[in-house]
């Protein structure tokens, strides 16, 4: 069963309705699980014109949902497996407000991303892009990550969409890793990282993290680090500053890794898989970013206070 | 008595851990302490599940006191090749040592029975002073004394508990002092009852337990027998994968569900919690890997990451009281 992934144009609120509620009610009649995430202005309405045919249907505020796109990643996985042998349906609308390009750059990616992570799910996801209000880049973006755009009731092909692979590497491609001079640093001899775990996490709860958030980072320093001693050549070593309200951990070694672009994103099905360690390590912190080249390969964890 | 040095040797300098199980505590004062770390002045405690649990401990007790040339004492019915706890041991004659009194086994009748053949405190305590003072006579480091009160519990027309307690107070008043005797009073957990097993612990300032079975000042591996399975106490991460995969193997042999106390863990890395799971999926039987007072942090790497991406791995008690624990490191 192949996923519907489609991107939407809109520009009021009624064109929405108009095209997402009989596609919504359709699974409805169908049996499907159906799920609505869209932003709280139209959640009410999307509510009211469903009417009775929304009472199975769950809602989900996209403020709410869309956090982390990791950790959303992960939850619409949960929702996919939990709705055997339903198949879903989700009218998907994520928020592009307030953020960084950083944080902008992942949530494109996360888009991407969904084309692989549900390839066989027989999942459908209706994807609105509030185009009155949107800057171009988010638009063209859409455009890059959803094979067909829905237009009323008519499916299009997208001639613009690129293979998640290539996205990803385009996404890595933008990733610039500039370290400030004041940045603390500390080398890593061995897989003994008493010391490292100790170090960070005091920088940590000096930087006012909580102890839960501090002892993620920690948790999630302490792999890649052991991933660079494994894997990497030496010298191994940590840096670690604050930039505002983010505190900043990178792990560098000597190794060119020529990761998949794909690598660590996809939830693993379990422990036991390969990418366990990378994926956790995303769903752990609030952002990483990973960069590979010829002086050698560097993971930065990003946490905010 | 005060021909004991002053300085112990290395033996003794083991660590001491606060008392965290979870248990009733009422004094603050109580160390745990492995029997490989109990030392002159301890009057320890130590309330077996079973054979097993009392073999590792009395075993060691009595085995490293002949080795390092201290006087045993065990009051005891039993013959000195059968003494309660103790297993044969390869190319160790128990009885040669009865032949030089570095070994008394000693009758019950003879130690600590009244003429009516009842438990009589007083006639303990006075063996306890002639056995250390003969000790010392003898030239002998140490003494380390031991027996099974279990039996006292369980007389026939036994008095209240009161006379007991005096008697471990006093025992504990005699040995304290020392610095040549050291006591472990033993007590099956399954004679009595809940309270009076804690009243009776708590007339001594030391908890005895096995030998940890690694201790690397980082992370701290010791087996526990009721529940069957390992307390992990510290940090585990790559460096002490091996011998943390190492000793889970030594406790999966049987077909017994495994639980991994780990409420003194501060650390796990998720190479452990693969490893976990790797484990508990070989596992003959479906009962997996079962973790007791997990800490919140790790509990909230778990739960983000979600118990079905752990195969094997159940969820067990609760921790006793939040808190404990704490920023590690």
């Amino acid at each position: 069963m192949t996923l519907e992934h489609r991107a939407f144009m809109y520009g009021e609120l009624q064109q929405l309705l108009d095209t997402a509620v009989p596609w919504l009610r359709e699974g409805v009649e169908r049996d499907e699980k159906v799920v609505v995430v869209v932003r709280e202005t139209g959640m009410n309405a999307v509510r009211d014109v469903l009417g009775p045919d929304g009472k199975d249907v769950e809602f989900y505020p996209s403020e709410v949902f869309y956090k982390h796109p990791v950790r959303t990643l992960r939850d619409y996985q949960g929702i996919v497996q939990d709705a055997r042998p339903h198949t879903v349906r989700a009218l998907a609308e994520p928020v592009w407000h307030g953020q960084s390009p950083r944080e902008t750059r992942e949530w494109a990616r996360y888009e991407s991303l969904i084309n692989v992570a549900f390839e066989h799910s027989g999942a459908r996801a209706l994807c609105p892009y509030d185009q009155s209000v949107l800057p171009q880049e988010i638009i063209e973006h859409a455009r890059r990550t959803h094979p067909k755009f829905a237009r009323g009731e008519d499916t299009l092909h997208n001639d613009s969409y690129v293979h998640p692979k290539d996205f990803g590497n385009g996404c890595d491609s933008m990733i610039q890793l500039v370290r400030p001079r004041h940045a603390e640093y500390r080398t890593i001899e061995s897989d003994d990282l008493h010391d490292i775990r100790a170090f960070v996490g005091e920088r940590a709860v000096g930087h006012g993290l909580d102890t839960t958030v501090a002892r993620t980072l920690v948790t999630a320093v302490n792999e890649v680090a052991t991933n660079a001693v494994r894997h990497g050549i030496p010298p191994m070593g940590l840096w670690i500053w604050s930039d505002d309200r983010d505190l900043i951990c990178e792990i560098g070694d000597n190794g060119f890794w020529h990761a998949d672009p794909l690598t660590g994103f996809l939830p693993p099905e379990s422990a036991l898989q390969r990418g366990f360690g990378l994926w956790t390590v995303r769903l752990l912190v609030d952002l990483v970013e990973l960069k590979a080249g010829w002086d050698g390969t560097f993971v930065r964890l990003h946490v905010r206070r | 008595m005060q021909r004991a040095s002053k300085s112990y040797p290395a033996a003794y300098a083991g660590q001491i851990h606060a008392n965290l199980d979870g248990q009733a505590m009422d004094s603050w004062f109580q160390a745990e302490r492995s029997v490989n770390a109990i030392r002159p002045g301890d009057h320890a405690w130590l309330a077996f599940s079973g054979e097993e649990e009392r073999a590792h401990i009395i075993g060691d007790f009595v085995y490293d006191g002949l080795a390092t040339e201290e006087k045993v004492v065990y009051v005891t019915d039993a013959p000195p090749d059968r003494l309660p706890g103790v297993r044969p041991r390869h190319g160790i004659e128990l009885r040669s040592y009865t032949d030089t009194r570095q070994l008394r086994v000693i009758p019950r009748e003879q130690a600590c029975l009244s003429g009516r053949g009842r438990f009589d405190p007083d006639r303990m305590l006075r063996t306890l002073e002639r056995e250390v003072d003969a000790a010392f006579d003898q030239g002998f480091r140490a003494v380390r004394l031991t027996t099974d009160f279990s039996w006292v519990l369980n007389e026939p027309g036994r008095s209240d508990l009161s006379q007991m307690l005096g008697c471990e107070h006093q025992f504990g008043e005699a040995v304290s002092p020392s610095t040549m005797a050291m006591a472990i009073c033993q007590v099956d957990k399954h004679a009595c009852p809940q309270d009076e097993l804690v009243a009776l612990r708590d007339t001594h300032e030391v908890l005895v337990e096995v030998n940890p079975e690694f201790d690397d000042g980082i992370l701290r591996i010791v087996r526990t027998f009721e529940p069957h399975g390992l307390r992990v106490e510290g940090e585990l991460d790559a460096a002490r994968h091996a011998v943390f995969a190492e000793k889970l193997s030594l406790v999966t042999h049987e077909r017994r569900r495994i639980h991994l106390d780990f409420s003194r863990l501060r650390f796990i890395d998720l190479g452990g919690l693969n490893l976990l799971a790797h484990h508990a999926t070989g596992l003959p039987t479906d009962d997996g890997l079962v973790l007791d007072h997990l800490p919140a942090d790790v509990e909230n790497v778990i739960d983000m990451v979600g118990w079905h991406r752990l195969p094997g791995l159940a969820r067990g008690q609760e921790r006793p009281f939040p808190g404990a624990g704490g920023m590690a490191s």
